[in-house]
């Protein structure tokens, strides 16, 4: 059973979006691993993924994280930083055709930075969040997120084929923005 | 192939200081790499970091400037090599992913140890711990799919099976039946006095990174479960370091350390898949010849005695980490009850283990079986990697939730 249908089990938010690391770190192993249409396919989810996964941390953690935690300012502009760089790399990493030898080392580099920037959410801001807020806001904010990758059109559980067509329809950045509105929509009619 | 470590010459002393960029060292992949050479690295930190500590004792209880001097050379070389080896290990990857590699060294490692021990009563120790290191392996990778969202066998890549040992709430015992008798110096084989050297070094290692990074975490049952385990490591250090000779003389002991670790950069440069890494253990070798060339000449002095009097002609077959699922599955099988009394091994819970299992428990489930009760909950089922068929042990086989 391919590890994003295992059944859902988690609880909060922070629980939800440290899944979703895995999924991506595990995405990653994916590409590196395959060639010609199944690294394709796997990169398709992959930017799917990530882009329902920033756009939800940068509309539900970082504002919570800019609030409530000691240095939170500096710490959410270092994320977003990091955040723009992989965006930006991803957008290229679409051009490019995915078996040459250029798009490996890019998305090589592309890979380390998301793990980094991954592992410093972790450290730097989802371990504080549970001693500001409530579990029951927290479980919450997870519904919202949740509800809100149902509505964005690149939502990851959408049929292969859609998905693959939506991913070629749009680009990375115009993905990133409908996931944006997606989320928007979600808080407002909370 | 035969290698003897007394016969070669490594690098002078004075070559050996690295600088920034040399002790700059590039991590291996968190999630390409070969699991065995992160065993590898974890395995040497701990012989690393063995090594120094011992050279610090020693200093402390030497009158000597001159030989101190030469042991704060010396170590001051071994801490670096321990920062180029310990930082092989990526910073992605998270401490319980490092805990979860720490207890597949204590597994495959004891276990190849076990299976090459001449010596029965050793042989006896090695196997008796590596059914509780096996046990931990599953307690971990339950907690690391509850708090991680992943599975451990993307960590061990099914070279470790992850199944049930022997039951981690029976690893508490009586301190004083935790001290075994020890080899003789004088009968024992060279091979022997190797393995008890190894074993405790990386136990003593895993001892020190539980005490440190349990309380990193910040989820009850994880904090909970290094301080079991942790405690669980003591017990073991205990176990192996008794098995040790404590009538070596300093310097013998000194001569030790630098032939172990000798032995095992030979034995990971001959195994490593990775040519990188295996670049590494080369250059510590040549740089452990001279320390051991350097250790020789003070037994010479003070000891007045050969050193080839004490170690083997050659070095022993390489250290290998490889599977042990059928050894590992033939123990539990058959060693799954014993405990320990005195500096021996039974089978019944005697008087002294009761006690101490009421004294630490108080009636209520330790974090063992707790976290494994809650993967339950989340999970409906308990975690296993099980490549090889059914436990061995039919009450440790798994039940349908609502069973229990």
């Amino acid at each position: 059973m391919p590890v994003e249908d295992r059944p859902q089990h988690v609880e909060d938010v922070i629980e939800l979006l440290l899944g979703q690391h895995m999924l991506i770190r595990e995405l990653f192993v994916e590409v590196q691993s395959s060639t010609g249409e199944a690294r394709s396919e796997a990169f398709a989810r992959l930017v799917r993924l990530l882009a329902v996964h920033e756009t939800a941390e940068e509309e539900v953690v970082h504002p919570l994280a800019r609030r409530h935690i000691d240095g939170g300012e500096q710490v959410v502009e270092d994320r977003l930083r990091e955040e723009r760089e992989a965006k930006e790399v991803l957008a290229r990493l679409e051009g490019m055709d995915h078996d040459s030898a250029e798009f490996e080392s890019t998305f090589a580099k592309l890979r380390q930075s998301v793990l980094e920037h991954a592992h410093h959410e972790e450290v730097y801001e989802f371990r504080y969040l549970r001693g500001h807020y409530d579990a029951e806001r927290l479980r919450k904010l997870a519904t919202q997120v949740r509800a809100a990758e149902k509505a964005a059109p690149t939502h990851p559980h959408a049929g292969l084929e859609s998905a693959t067509g939506n991913l070629a329809a749009g680009p990375v950045v115009a993905m990133y923005d409908k996931a944006k509105d997606a989320m928007r929509g979600m808080s407002r009619s909370d | 192939m035969t290698f003897n470590p007394l016969e070669h010459r490594g690098i002078p002393l004075d070559r050996q200081v690295r600088n920034w960029s040399e002790l700059d060292v590039e991590p291996v992949d968190a999630d390409h790499s070969d699991p065995y050479t992160k065993c590898r690295i974890i395995a040497m930190n701990g012989i690393e970091i063995e090594a120094l500590m011992f050279s610090h004792h020693f200093a402390r209880t030497c009158p000597s400037m001159d030989v101190k001097r030469q042991l704060a050379e010396v170590r001051y070389i071994e801490q670096q090599q321990q920062k180029a080896v310990n930082w092989l290990l990526p910073g992605v990857s998270s401490a319980l992913e490092t805990t979860i590699s720490y207890e597949q060294v204590a597994v495959d490692l004891t276990a190849w140890v076990a299976r090459m021990e001449p010596d029965p009563y050793l042989k006896q120790a090695y196997e008796f711990g590596v059914l509780e290191d096996f046990d931990h392996l599953y307690r971990y990778s339950n907690l690391y799919e509850m708090i991680q969202h992943r599975k451990a066998e993307r960590l061990v890549d099914e070279l470790t099976e992850i199944i049930p040992g022997r039951p981690t709430k029976y690893h508490h015992r009586n301190p004083a039946d935790n001290v075994r008798e020890p080899y003789d110096r004088d009968t024992a084989e060279p091979i022997s006095k190797l393995h008890a050297l190894t074993i405790m070094a990386t136990e003593q290692q895993t001892m020190n990174f539980y005490m440190n990074v349990g309380p990193e975490y910040m989820e009850p049952i994880a904090r909970q479960l290094y301080q079991e385990i942790g405690l669980v490591e003591e017990e073991h250090v205990t176990h192996y370091e008794s098995l040790v000779d404590p009538g070596e003389t300093w310097w013998e002991r000194l001569v030790n350390h630098e032939y172990n670790e000798c032995y095992l950069y030979y034995s990971f440069m001959q195994t490593e898949s990775d040519r990188r890494i295996k670049a590494i253990w080369e250059l510590h070798l040549d740089m452990e010849l001279e320390h051991l060339r350097l250790a020789c000449e003070l037994m010479r002095e003070h000891d007045g005695r050969e050193p080839e009097e004490v170690l083997a002609p050659e070095l022993p077959e390489p250290v290998t980490f490889e599977p042990n699922k059928d050894y590992i599955r033939e123990l539990l099988d058959t060693q799954i009850d014993l405990t320990t009394l005195g500096a021996g091994y039974v089978r019944e819970a005697h008087e002294r283990f009761e006690r101490m299992q009421e004294n630490i428990h108080g009636g209520e489930a330790p974090p063992s079986e707790r976290v494994v009760d809650m993967h339950r909950e989340q999970f409906g089922t308990d975690y296993r990697l099980s490549t090889e068929g059914e436990h061995p042990v039919e009450r440790l086989r798994r039940q349908p939730a609502g069973q229990r």
